[in-house]
């Protein structure tokens, strides 16, 4: 079975490569992309290093905290996006082999994922509210100082990214009806590939979120 | 604006895959790491290393860093580590050592 | 300045004034991506937005003439939060690169325009959203902003004016800046000409580029602080609030982390037009070129680690304290290499008096009063003094007002034949010029003494042992409005009745002075290559 999915694979890799003119800058276009990822990471940086801060006056506290996490569906999702990372990169050299229908089929894999991940992040919200733990709660400030500011670093952070996933995904639906109607091809794609640096971005802020909410020891 | 003509190679699907098996793996060995510890004040350096890897996969064979040939591209990434740790610390200077009379 | 093969030949010259593209009328306008109308589109909002500040600041010394009071405290607060939210973040962080970046850095490289033109009309649709936000935070909610343009929590969360609303203006004014850093960085690295090396750049260029990089890094600190005052106020989050462990001694981090660099973003620009312009004055080629691009980047790169000299007496570290104070020492290296810099290349220079000039003269001046005196708050001691007292308004108007202020002014001076293809009455300029100078100095050293002397900032009222020296800087600083009336009422007459202006009437070798005035939509007929760097009189003066 595998053997049979590698040599798929193989097949399709042998598709031409595309050579194309630039009517545009395409290296202007991607470092433009990229400047752009460089202040979100610094935007994210922000809350990371409150998050720094009172981890180091609050040790306790925080793994106190920490432990209410639902590991498992952090786990999970870690997983979920880090499979939407695989399936935006293979789109994208999927468009660029001219192989149109695979990339839109990835593209939506994508973008379900990406909505699993959100479904996933709404659960675990909704159970943290139903025990009445959420900024502001009586039950929470009556806990003490350390995980008071656990959980409003916790759903700032994810509620952040979680807009930033939602974003993407909008960004990716009209990324999809574009390679529909054949604008985005296998001469053009910058956009595509512009769309998913910026869900790569997305995948690397949760890989830290995970492991300082979720794992702290 | 100019017309160039660019060779796209684009990247193997498999390498793909083989990326995204060493994320998955990376991620379980950070759960397992994350229990087994000691002393546990240790654990957050080792956990930032596993998820500086892991980012270190996506940028360059995801992002395509590491097949991207100008300069301005292999600075980007190491320039904003040094940004931010820079804040870190410098904050650290102020938050580490409060009730500390030099 | 010759130009050399390839490319195509555009239409006939006709000037971007002219050359309307798709839309009519005022859509022409406000839908544009000519980078040239986008600068100007600019500079008609930031000089509103300027005279709104300067009102604010009159009122606010009409308060301080006399001890006592023409108007309630709660006004004063909120007349000095506003006047600091609108010239920080509408005016002086956004003029000379929204401006200036945007009209000259793509002709500067020999570009057509920037990389992105239509994320550039998107960043002024930004700029004036957050424009409007901010002005309508004034008078909904609960009124105007009182904290202070620096939002300090505790009390940013608590007071109940409204500053959500006006923080979050600011919020999308960031972004604005952001999106323009990512353009003229991109614009730098990709559009310049053929021949156009990194050390064949105008100053002035350099200048804007390491000022994009500050805006891309550090914009984005501000943002989320400013995200964070508005989920505590909305949902209580506890990030900064004592009472749920929060520490503002950490927004006051994260905050300044920001408007230190900001400073940075207001002054490199300044320079970069000084050191465009003095070469132009002095008939003679900069001295220290490189030095002058390198100190660009070691002051954007050392000022981001400053911020601290905000906070000495805030509560943090002794050791944070020391720290702080040491590196803000070393940032002022780099600064004292460009005003050595522009000193030497004027040294033996054949020196044109014209006003373009002079307000170089007047900034290098005026910005080295502003950068000894924050040498001396920089110093720990003297801080403990002088901190939260006149002294610090002195010295920070000394900097953006005398050294941005005039550099902006400088830029107005020295481009606006190139813009509007004009000429205004220069030795009006040169009258208005010295007014402002006068004014300007009673003014602002009159705080510098008041500081001193221990008078505190953001007092609505003083004790009486203050007096004269409150009457003195009111004084002074109703000559300065004269002067700024002046210059500008010389440049709005130049705009219509001004004579034709020539192609090159200062004789720059710059490319933006080798293409008509005003320039046509193209900019170059034919995109130039480039043989020689940007103070290459001779060669200028040998093709005639």
């Amino acid at each position: 079975m595998a053997l049979m999915i590698l040599r798929s694979l193989k097949i399709m890799d042998e598709a031409k490569e595309a050579v194309f003119e630039e009517a545009r800058d395409y290296t202007g276009a991607k470092l433009g992309m990229w400047l752009f990822i460089l202040s979100e990471l610094l935007l994210f940086g922000g809350m990371f290093i409150l998050y720094s801060g009172y981890r180091y006056k609050n040790p306790a506290d925080f793994h106190h905290a920490s432990r209410e996490l639902e590991v498992v569906l952090g786990t999970l999702n870690t997983i979920i996006l880090l499979t939407s990372s695989l399936s935006v990169a293979t789109s994208i050299a999927a468009i660029q082999k001219g192989q149109r229908k695979l990339s839109m089929v990835l593209l939506m894999a994508t973008m379900a994922l990406g909505l699993l991940f959100l479904a996933n992040k709404g659960f675990e919200w909704g159970t943290k509210i139903e025990h009445g733990i959420y900024p502001n709660s009586p039950t929470l400030l009556a806990r003490s100082k350390g995980e008071i500011l656990f959980f409003g670093l916790y759903y700032v952070m994810t509620g952040l990214h979680g807009l930033h996933v939602l974003v993407g995904v909008c960004v990716f639906s009209v990324m999809l009806i574009l390679i529909a109607k054949g604008t985005l091809n296998q001469m053009r794609f910058v956009p595509l590939e512009n769309a998913g640096l910026y869900w790569h971005l997305v995948d690397i802020i949760w890989i830290f979120l995970y492991p300082l909410f979720y794992l702290i020891t | 604006m100019e017309n160039r003509e660019v060779k796209i190679h684009p990247v193997k699907y498999r390498t793909y895959v083989f990326v995204w098996m060493g994320l998955v793996i990376l991620t379980g060995l950070t759960y397992t790491v994350a229990v087994g510890i000691h002393p546990a004040g240790w654990a957050i350096f080792v956990a930032l290393a596993i998820a500086g890897t892991k980012s270190g996969l996506v940028l360059n064979y995801f992002m395509h860093l590491k097949s991207e040939r100008l300069v301005i591209f292999k600075v980007i990434i190491p320039l904003v580590m040094a940004v931010f740790l820079v804040f870190i610390l410098l904050t650290f200077s102020d938050v580490a050592f409060r009730g500390v009379v030099k | 300045m010759t130009s050399t093969g390839a490319m195509e030949s555009i239409r006939p010259r006709i000037s971007f004034y002219e050359d309307h593209g798709k839309y009519r009328g005022i859509l022409s306008w406000i839908l544009t991506l000519d980078h040239k109308r986008i600068g100007l589109l600019y500079f008609i909002f930031v000089m509103a937005f300027f005279f709104s500040g300067v009102v604010l600041g009159f009122f606010m010394r009409l308060q301080m003439l006399a001890p006592g009071t023409i108007m309630k405290p709660q006004t004063y607060n909120s007349l000095f939060t506003l006047h600091g939210i609108i010239m920080i973040f509408l005016v002086v962080i956004p003029a000379i690169p929204t401006i200036f970046g945007n009209f000259f850095l793509p002709i500067q490289i020999g570009a057509r325009d920037v990389a992105f033109p239509r994320i550039n009309l998107l960043s002024w649709w930004l700029y004036i959203t957050g424009a409007i936000i901010v002005v309508i935070s004034v008078f909904t909610g609960g009124g105007p902003p009182d904290t202070g343009w620096t939002f300090y929590a505790p009390y940013s969360l608590r007071t109940t004016v409204n500053v959500p609303l006006a923080v979050f203006g600011v919020f999308i004014l960031g972004m604005s800046s952001i999106l323009t850093g990512i353009n003229l960085v991109t614009t730098t690295h990709r559009l310049r000409a053929p021949g156009m090396t990194w050390n064949r750049l105008p100053l002035f260029v350099w200048a804007i580029y390491s000022t994009s990089w500050v805006q891309i890094l550090v914009t984005p600190v501000i943002g989320i602080t400013l995200i964070l005052i508005i989920m505590e106020r909305f949902f209580g989050v506890g990030v900064f609030d004592p009472a749920k462990g929060g520490d503002p001694i950490l927004y006051q981090h994260m905050f300044w982390i920001y408007s230190h660099p900001a400073t940075y973003i207001m002054i490199l620009p300044a320079m970069g037009v000084i050191s465009d312009v003095v070469p132009v004055f002095a008939r003679k080629r900069i001295f220290g070129y490189m030095a002058i691009a390198i100190s660009g980047v070691a002051i954007a790169a050392v000022g981001s680690l400053v911020w601290g000299h905000h906070m000495f007496v805030s509560g943090q570290s002794d050791f944070a304290d020391i720290l702080f104070s040491l590196l803000t020492f070393l940032v002022a290296i780099p600064s004292a290499i460009k005003v050595f810099n522009w000193v030497a290349t004027l040294y033996k220079g054949s020196i044109v008096i014209e006003p373009p000039l002079l307000f170089c003269l007047a900034f290098i001046f005026l910005f080295s009063i502003g950068g000894l005196t924050g040498l001396i708050q920089g110093a720990l001691a003297p801080n403990m003094h002088l901190h939260d007292t006149y002294w610090i308004p002195g010295h920070f108007h000394y900097i953006i007002f005398g050294g941005m202020g005039f550099g902006l002014f400088a830029a107005f001076h020295y481009w606006f034949p190139k813009m509007f293809g004009r000429m205004y009455n220069r030795k009006m300029a040169m009258r208005a010029w010295a007014v402002m100078l006068v004014g300007f100095n009673i003014f602002y050293f009159s705080m510098l003494l008041l500081g001193w002397e221990g008078m505190p900032r953001r007092y609505y009222d003083y004790l009486p042992q203050f007096r004269s020296l409150h009457l003195t800087a009111t004084f002074g600083s109703w000559i300065l409005i004269a002067g700024l009336i002046l210059m500008f009422a010389n440049l709005f007459r130049g705009l219509f009745k001004g004579e034709k202006a020539e192609d090159n009437p200062w004789g720059g070798a710059t490319l933006e002075w080798q293409i008509p005035s005003p320039p046509p939509t193209e900019n170059f007929e034919k995109i130039p290559g480039i043989r020689h760097g940007p103070h290459d009189f001779k060669e200028l003066e040998n093709n005639g």
